[in-house]
């Protein structure tokens, strides 16, 4: 290099400055706003402290955690948010993969089709409750006029446990398939089409081919969706905020909903904050087994 | 072979219904009056039309403030975010550097660490550092993403360093490298990043739910959750603030569609 030595060394010297200067807008704000936080939840909630605490509140060791133990609100809250995950998981992976399968079929317009069902992943979740709640409203909705015209008795809706907390995974379904759609889409073109012709020529039937390639040549893709899909749905909250409220009788309130009222409706925050550690415990090994079940896959 | 094409079309109609209809359902209901609204034997179309839910909303409510409130912070957090994510993703797509592996990890591990679950002690973080009711609070904290970190790093892997190092050559600072090569040559990821910002921050509830009890401060989807809780269910406004806050989200999506799609996919498939 025809650099003197001199300022080679102190451009060597700025080299080494110069990527950290880059990060440090980002890793301040990190700091800040998410390792920060983490670490005072974790102090927290081994802590007494309440939304009134001015200065430090007392150390309790863990008799929050104890007290969640025997805490059936929270326990309910936490066992619904985990049935949604298993419920919902596997129906946005089916209906996602559907559509996608469609997609890649040989037809017209197909910037067309893909453009309308991704649309409703342009939709606040706020604004999707309000949608959903507006058609699904047992005095004024469309579904339950649409029922009575055709000869069925209308459905108390929001009033029955069971049709609200299905409606929460319908809407969730409804609102987020458009998203998982284009992964997949991604990754069905990205398999090549000789996989096909040969298994063809084998004579392999529809089935068998998306047994044999489809569905094991989308393992990437697969991870992918069921863990932007679980951590999606544990810490789903906007949604039930105007669809449900969390009614009737506590049937759609799920873990976020009752950390947040344990903390700015009831005012404990350290009781708050043992939940959001235990939840977090539980989102990290959902996704950790999915990991270790897909690599568990990749090996055989 | 034929019958197969017509079957696909047949679902790809029903699946129009599924996802758009719902949505027509919605704004036709906007400009329904209240006798049409509140009936148990609703139409699809208006019978009459009329603007008096619409009149209502901005009567009631302070909504063009929240409107002006929703514009400012997805407009300048996205500004923010563009600049910094890309920054960060330059710093990890084109220096080598010690640590870099545990910046890297460090970032991933954010990804894990969503609003939602800490948002007790981010309250509380908001407040000592006096953002609490602050629009700052809904531009700066958010504006730093793992997404667009890894979004822009990738891109940016793809541009040759030769550019970068015949700059160096040339004597220019590493300042005016990132702003005169590094962002024009990132534009595509740029714009895939910013309009997503955009449409997370125009979305957003979590966030001002935390950080804003003035309703001064209010945004869009604070104010139409707060319009639903509050009142019993406001439905005639409800329907036509919400039909507002769609338009510049399906304008946005009109004309980066494209960006749209690929940006899934990228983050889909690389993450």
């Amino acid at each position: 290099m025809s650099v003197k030595s001199q300022t080679y060394r102190s451009y060597l010297l700025k080299q080494k400055i110069v990527p950290y200067l880059f990060l440090t807008p980002n890793l301040i704000i990190f700091s800040i706003f998410i390792i920060l936080p983490a670490f005072i939840g974790i102090y927290y909630s081994f802590t007494n402290m309440s939304l009134f605490t001015f200065g430090t509140p007392d150390i309790i060791g863990f008799d929050n955690y104890r007290a969640l133990w025997s805490n059936e609100e929270f326990k309910a809250a936490l066992w619904n948010t985990i049935k949604l995950v298993l419920v919902t998981v596997p129906l946005m992976f089916a209906s996602s993969l559907l559509v996608a399968t469609l997609l890649v079929q040989p037809i017209k317009a197909k910037g067309f089709f893909r453009a309308i069902y991704y649309w409703p992943v342009m939709i606040s979740a706020i604004v999707v409750g309000i949608i959903w709640q507006w058609i699904l409203s047992q005095d004024f909705g469309l579904f339950n006029a649409i029922l009575t015209g055709l000869g069925f008795d209308p459905i108390r809706t929001f009033i029955n446990p069971t049709f609200a907390w299905w409606s929460v995974v319908f809407a969730i379904v409804w609102s987020r398939t458009g998203y998982y759609m284009i992964i997949f889409v991604g990754a069905l073109l990205s398999i090549p089409e000789t996989l096909y012709e040969a298994a063809e020529m084998d004579g392999a039937n529809k089935f068998q081919k998306f047994c044999f390639i489809t569905y094991p040549s989308l393992r990437a893709a697969r991870l992918m969706v069921f863990i932007l899909v679980t951590m999606e749905i544990f810490k789903i909250y906007p949604l039930v905020v105007t669809l449900t409220g969390g009614g009737p009788f506590d049937a759609t309130e799920f873990t976020v909903q009752h950390i947040y009222e344990t903390a700015f409706q009831r005012y404990n925050i350290g009781l708050a904050s043992a939940m959001s550690v235990v939840m977090l415990l539980i989102v990290t090994l959902f996704t950790g087994f999915n990991f270790f079940m897909s690599r568990r896959g990749e090996n055989k | 072979m034929k019958k197969n094409i017509w079957t696909n079309y047949l679902i790809a109609a029903l699946l129009v219904v599924v996802f758009l209809v719902p949505v027509i359902y919605i704004l036709l209901s906007s400009f329904k009056p209240i006798n049409e609204l509140f009936t148990n034997t609703p139409a699809f179309f208006p019978r009459k039309w009329t603007f008096d839910n619409y009149r209502g909303a901005l009567a009631t409510g302070n909504f063009t403030k929240y409107i002006f409130n929703s514009f400012i912070v997805a407009i300048t957090s996205t500004f923010l975010a563009v600049i910094i994510n890309t920054m960060s993703g330059y710093a990890l797509a084109k220096f080598r550097f010690k640590g870099d592996t545990v910046i890297m990890i460090m970032i991933l591990s954010t990804i894990m660490l969503p609003l939602e679950i800490i948002m007790v002690p981010i309250f509380q973080v908001l407040k000592f550092f006096g953002l609490y009711n602050s629009l700052w609070a809904l531009i700066i904290p958010p504006a730093a993403t793992p997404t667009g970190i890894f979004l822009m790093r990738q891109y940016l892997l793809t541009i040759p360093d030769e550019i970068i190092q015949s700059a160096r050559i040339d004597g220019a600072s590493e300042w005016k490298i990132f702003t005169k090569i590094i962002l024009p040559n990132a534009k595509p990821a740029i714009a895939t990043l910013a309009i997503f910002s955009f449409m997370w921050r125009w979305n957003d509830y979590v966030w001002p739910l935390i950080a804003i009890s003035d309703p001064k401060k209010y945004t869009l989807q604070l104010a139409i959750a707060n319009l639903t809780g509050e009142f019993g269910t406001d439905y005639n406004s409800v329907l036509a603030i919400s039909a507002v806050s769609m338009i510049p989200m399906l304008i946005v999506f009109i004309i980066f569609q494209r960006q749209f799609v690929q940006g899934t996919m990228d983050s889909g498939m690389k993450g």
